[in-house]
């Protein structure tokens, strides 16, 4: 199995807030993680690590075998162009979607590829017309995001992050912010990469999703990974105290199973 | 008192009172261009974390916006020269005094604008891969400009009527043209009267447009 991304160490703290107290996580290429955890436990500080959207205070991010970073007297400092190619490779996709008012749907998509690749506007379009069928909104492509529903607004912005053709997929509560009736089809979009090989970190309280999709399972707590192993092991059979209780607090793991396809 | 119209020593000005015309509008042209230009540059600098950009640029802000453009204007007209080693012409003064005026009230609406614009817009681009300068100008600064346009066409306008101001330092735009005339002709009540209504027609057309772009924007 080829490993794409490795994360070594990792400590984040904010002023004297210690959030990450050393993660280590290897992620194999198609592989899909789930990172379950209650609030507050770094779920999000970890994934905007691994893009860099937050600085790590120590530790690495490998990616393709190359640490980010270099290393001076022991520590990783970065330049910030590294850090903007390295997000280019990287897929982001927000809770609030963040999609750009002021372009449709289609300049949305294009807009990674016009303005950071700089590919011809040929190869743009094509991005474009391919990720808006992926995400099955062709026929949305000129519609602004006010004229969008939530999901048809996330499923948007997951086609603007698969536009740049990257390497792995970070989604923070893909589907916390829609209304009920709308996760189900952002979900479905989800699995259909997870299922197309897509490497993906999901940050979600959708266990159900957990369920089928993840290849694995993490449960952190507290900044550091409490448990982790596949879904059957880690929410059918937790063996730490913190994943049983955080179970136990969560009643919608017995509600029917959004319908995927 | 009965007060006879007569409007004739006007036509017979004409020409004074035209060059007049055209010099208020270039000052306010020029001021309008060169301080949206600035006003952007300072408006960065404060927002900026470098406190060496941040301190000047604030104390800029705050002198040019708590004191009257009209005392600006003499003290870069009459107190510039002394300290300085240029001579200063009144059109290089009024200019220099009304375009920091406008530098520091137009820095501010870059500034209102660009924070009005949501966290996640900026983290959405800089996840793409976009510099900060990208950010900006593809994210930001297109959704800021629609927000910031009324607020600077009101700077317009109050720049258009403050151009009369540099009539108290010889500058011949309308007001000190009108002057002149009402004193070889004297008619002030003609001509002060006229002065009046040529700003309203050249103002109030601006100033609705401002209120219709607000109504609009409220609308959406
Ligand atoms: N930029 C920041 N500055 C200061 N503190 C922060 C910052 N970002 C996160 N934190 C703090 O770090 C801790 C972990 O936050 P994080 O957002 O990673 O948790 P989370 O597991 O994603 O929680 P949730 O489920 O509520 O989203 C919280 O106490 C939060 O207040
Ligand atoms: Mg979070």
């Amino acid at each position: 199995m080829e490993e794409v991304l490795r994360i070594e160490d990792l400590h984040k703290s904010f002023a004297d807030l210690a959030v990450l107290k050393g993660i280590d996580l290897a992620v194999n290429r198609g592989e899909t993680i789930v990172i379950l955890g209650a609030s507050g436990s770094g779920k999000s500080t970890l994934l905007r690590c691994v893009n860099f959207m937050e600085i790590p205070s120590s530790g690495r991010i490998v990616m393709n075998g190359r640490a980010v970073g270099r290393a001076v007297d022991g520590k990783q400092t970065y330049s910030e162009k590294e850090l903007t190619r390295l997000r280019a490779r990287v897929g982001m996709v927000f809770q609030h979607f963040n999609l750009f008012p002021h372009m449709t749907a289609r300049e949305n998509v294009m807009e990674g590829p016009r303005t950071v690749l700089k590919l011809d506007p040929a190869e743009c379009a094509r991005r474009a017309d391919t990720y808006l069928d992926k995400v099955g909104l062709a026929w949305k492509a000129d519609a602004h995001p006010s004229e969008l529903s939530g999901g048809q607004q996330q499923r948007i912005a997951i086609a603007r992050a698969l536009a740049m053709e990257p390497e792995v997929m970070l989604f923070d509560e893909a589907t916390s912010a829609l209304d009920p009736e709308l996760v189900g089809e952002v979900l479905g979009t989800m699995k259909e990469l997870a299922d197309e090989g897509m490497t993906m970190l999901i940050v979600t309280h959708e266990l159900g999703f957990a369920y089928t999709v993840a290849d694995r399972v993490l449960f952190l707590s507290e900044g550091r990974i409490l448990e982790q192993g596949t879904p059957a092991e880690v929410l059918t059979y937790p063996t730490q105290e913190g994943t049983k209780n955080f179970l136990r607090g969560h009643g919608s793991f017995r509600l029917p199973e959004p319908q995927l396809d | 008192m009965e007060h006879v119209w007569d409007f004739s020593a006007l036509l017979n000005n004409k020409q004074l009172l035209l060059i007049g015309l055209r010099n208020t509008l270039i000052l306010a042209a020029v001021c309008l261009g060169l301080g949206l230009f600035f006003g952007m540059l300072v408006g960065a600098a404060r927002y900026s974390k470098k406190p060496l950009l941040y301190w000047p640029s604030t104390v800029f802000v705050e002198v040019f916006r708590n004191t009257p453009v009209l005392v600006q204007i003499m003290w870069f007209f009459f107190a510039f020269p002394i300290i300085s080693p240029f001579d200063i012409d009144a059109f290089s003064a009024a200019t220099l005094g009304l375009t920091l005026n406008t530098t520091a009230f137009s820095s501010e609406i870059y500034r209102a604008g660009i924070r009005s614009i949501e966290r996640g817009q900026w983290e959405a681009g800089k996840a793409l891969g976009m510099s900060y300068g990208e950010q900006l100008r593809r994210v930001i600064l297109p959704q800021a400009v629609q927000r910031m346009l009324p607020a600077f066409m009101n700077r317009a306008v109050e720049l258009l009527k403050m151009t009369s101001l540099a009539s108290v330092i010889a500058y011949p735009e309308l007001m000190y043209q009108a002057k002149i005339i009402s004193t070889i002709e004297f008619n002030p009540i003609e001509m002060y009267t006229s002065v009046a209504l040529m700003f309203f027609a050249i103002v109030f057309p601006l100033a609705l447009l401002v209120q219709r772009f607000e109504l609009k924007h409220k609308a959406r």
